[in-house]
Order: C-alpha cells, then sequence, then structure tokens
C-alpha cells in the first residue's frame, strides 16, 4: 500500500510538471460559432449564422493571462418574400430581397483564466481588430456588393474544459458579443452574438 | 514548433477560403420568378383620371444598347401588348386606334443593354425619339422627356419596358410628349411568352394611381 501510494504522488508531481510545462506552451484554439445578430443589423439579417468558425494562437504570460491573435468567418443570409418598396418620389420596386453577409474578424486578444487549476476552469476574454466585412443585398437577381474594412470588438467569457491532468488541450465552449459599426442601408453596426464550442491545443 | 504554427495558420486560412467559397449563394436560392423585378416611377404630379383615352402601338422595339433595331410582334410581344391594353381597360381607360388622338400613348419596348453593363434609364430615355418617332403618334416635331428618372442596375440581361405617354398636354408641354408612367420588369426569362401576362400584372398592380 505504502508503495502505491508513493507511486501515486511521484506519477501525480510528474504530471503536475509537465501540466506546468505545457502551460507554458503557445496555443492553438479552433471554434465552430453560431453568431446572432443584434441591434440594427436585424433589420439586414435577424436569422442566425450557422456557418462561422474562430481560429487563433494565444501564447501564455503567465498560468492564467494568455494573449494572441484570432481570425473568424460568419456567413449570414436571408431571403424576404417578394414586396414592394416604395423609393419615394413616385418610384416603387417589386422583389425577393435577399440579404448575404459576410464577416472576417482578425482580432488581437487577450483571455484571462479565472482559476489555475480545476475540472473546470473559467475564462472571460477581450479583442480588437479589423473587421473585413462582404454586405451584398440582392433586389431579385441583381445585387449592389459593398466590402469594407471596419473596426471590431469582441467581449467573451466561456468554460476551459482540460482533457487530462497533464496536458494543455482543453475544450472550450462559450459565447462572445461581437461589436461591428457599419454604416450603409441604414445599418449603424453589424453586432452580434455568438456562441462557440472548440478545442484549445498546446503546440510543443 | 515553427513548422506546426506555419501549417496550422494555413490550415486555417484554407478553411476559412473553403468556408467562404461555400457561402450561400443568394442567385441559387431563388427562382426564375423570384430572380425578376418590378420598377415603376410616375409623375407625381400627373393626375390620371383627367385622361380617358389611350393608343398602344400593336408591335414592339427592340432595342439594343440604345440603338433601335426594329419592330417586333413575337408570341411574347403581342401577349404584352394584349395585357397592357387590358390593364388599362380595367382601370377605366378607353382604348382608340393610334391615330385617334388619343389622351395617352402607350409604348411596348424589348430593351437590351450588353455592352455597358449597367442599364441607365436615362440612357434609355435620352435615345427615345429614336426609338419611337413622335410622328407615329400624329406629333411631328415634338421631343420626348420625362421628368424623374430610376436608379441605375447591374444588368447583363434584357428588360421590358412599358411606356405612358401624355398626348394630351402635348402642346403645352413645351411641345414635349411627357413620360406620365413607365414600367421595367427584369430578371431571368422576362422575355418567356409564358411570363408576359404576369409581368405586365405585377407592373400594374403596384400602381394603383393609375386609373381613370
Amino acid at each position: 500500500m505504502s508503495t502505491m501510494k508513493y507511486v501515486l504522488i511521484a506519477v501525480t508531481l510528474l504530471a503536475l510538471g509537465t501540466a506546468a510545462q505545457a502551460q507554458h506552451d503557445l496555443q492553438f484554439n479552433i471554434n465552430y460559432n453560431v453568431n446572432i445578430p443584434s441591434g440594427s443589423f436585424r433589420d439586414f439579417i435577424d436569422k442566425p449564422a450557422y456557418k462561422g468558425f474562430t481560429a487563433g494562437f494565444a501564447y501564455p504570460i503567465n498560468d492564467q493571462l494568455r494573449v494572441g491573435l484570432s481570425a473568424g468567418y460568419n456567413d449570414y443570409y436571408q431571403k424576404f418574400p417578394r414586396q414592394v418598396y416604395s423609393e419615394g418620389s413616385g418610384s416603387d420596386i417589386s422583389a425577393v430581397v435577399s440579404n448575404s453577409v459576410q464577416q472576417i474578424p482578425i482580432l488581437l486578444t487577450a483571455d484571462y483564466t479565472l482559476t489555475k487549476k480545476g475540472f473546470v476552469r473559467p475564462y472571460v476574454g477581450v479583442g480588437a481588430g479589423v473587421n473585413f466585412i462582404s454586405l451584398d443585398q440582392y433586389l431579385g437577381e441583381f445585387d449592389d456588393p459593398h466590402t469594407n474594412g471596419k473596426l471590431a470588438v469582441r467581449g467573451e467569457a466561456g468554460i476551459l474544459i482540460p482533457l487530462s491532468s497533464w496536458k494543455a488541450t482543453a475544450l472550450r465552449i462559450g459565447g462572445s458579443y461581437n461589436y461591428a459599426p457599419y454604416n450603409s442601408y441604414g445599418i449603424n453596426n453589424l453586432s452580434n452574438w455568438g456562441i462557440h464550442a472548440g478545442i484549445s491545443v498546446p503546440i510543443h | 514548433m515553427h513548422k506546426k504554427i506555419i501549417r496550422l495558420t494555413l490550415g486555417a486560412l484554407l478553411g476559412m477560403t473553403l468556408l467562404n467559397s461555400c457561402k450561400k449563394d443568394p442567385l441559387n436560392n431563388l427562382s426564375n420568378d423570384e430572380s425578376r423585378i418590378y420598377i415603376t416611377n410616375y409623375d407625381t404630379t400627373a393626375s390620371f383620371s383627367a385622361y380617358a383615352t389611350f393608343g398602344i402601338a400593336d408591335s414592339v422595339d427592340y432595342i439594343q444598347d440604345n440603338q433601335f433595331v426594329g419592330r417586333d410582334r413575337t408570341t411574347f410581344d403581342s401577349t404584352a401588348v394584349t395585357v397592357v391594353a387590358q390593364m388599362m381597360q380595367q382601370r377605366g381607360y378607353q382604348q382608340v386606334a393610334v391615330k385617334s388622338n388619343p389622351d395617352l400613348a402607350i409604348n411596348v419596348s424589348r430593351v437590351y443593354n450588353t455592352s455597358t453593363g449597367v442599364f441607365s434609364y436615362n440612357d434609355y430615355w435620352d435615345y427615345y425619339g429614336g426609338f419611337y418617332d413622335p410622328y407615329y403618334w400624329g406629333y411631328p416635331g415634338y421631343g420626348y422627356y420625362a421628368p424623374y428618372a430610376v436608379g441605375v442596375y447591374s444588368i447583363q440581361t434584357g428588360g421590358l419596358e412599358i411606356d405612358l405617354l401624355d398626348l394630351k398636354n402635348a402642346a403645352s408641354n413645351n411641345n414635349k410628349i411627357k413620360a406620365l408612367w413607365t414600367g421595367l420588369a427584369r430578371g431571368e426569362q422576362v422575355f418567356n411568352s409564358a411570363n408576359a401576362a404576369s409581368q405586365v400584372n405585377a407592373l400594374f398592380q403596384q400602381s394603383p394611381y393609375l386609373k381613370k
């Protein structure tokens, strides 16, 4: 029994040592996202974007704080039934309107894990950078595409679930608010709420 | 480690590119009917109830890149002309022969613009006298003029254009034949004869003010 106890202590210490080492490796994370339009974005599209992902690197400053770079992609689309739109001054257009928005936010990020250890480790994060936006409105088959680079700011919170005690690989689940100013078609922002699930792996 | 970072970065970029290429293409989710748009414009100063009769050209002008190509009367053309006349009668106007001094003239055109990639109503209107000789309506020496314009839309295909012109007041409008109402249908299969009636109908439906 005492031998087993020593073996367990030795294995635990070894695992902790590896984990401490692993926690200082650069992390790569990739997440699947679902994003839900908010604010005046909903006047253009109110359906969630089910095609979305985020990928990024995070460099650990210490056991809890990481800074990094993140890139994301979200595809929003909505088709509206035929309707007559009055353009004023006697002009009316009847059309099936299809709205399409793709956002690619490239952000500098910082994540802070609230606990150093634990089966579930809550974290909060912020990011800021450039949002590459492709916005297109189709009247029937005729479109009017716009491409812009705008500010993007993200705040997020979630949990990390380490897959084992001796590796820094963890599941990453959380939600975010993505602030995305814009100014066209009477829309002043393309901000959205997001939920994400993914994995964070160390790079040795 | 650097190689791994490069591989992961390239993988992420590739994934993003692939995702972007399989973005939902709105055009793939449109039926031919949904692809079509109907644009109407009218002179907001006009009193449509002040007119009683109309005449309509029984053939359709074929206009390519602002050039008059010729007059035609395909199944589509005759259906469009017939339905326009029916709609006008339903709105309380009486059809008379073209040479019987109608209050209103109606021209129906098939407009194709392929060289510029852009359809501008003003371009079409600038050349209008070349498509429709005012003599046809019994107004030799008169010009045409539209008091309004529609926006500019991308175009690769043609459009069905219907123009309602004020002959009654042509002399008092400084010898100008003024456009009172214009209707434009554009989109997939716009010149399919099976769609002619529904397209004309759509243009009149969104113009409830156009009545005696």
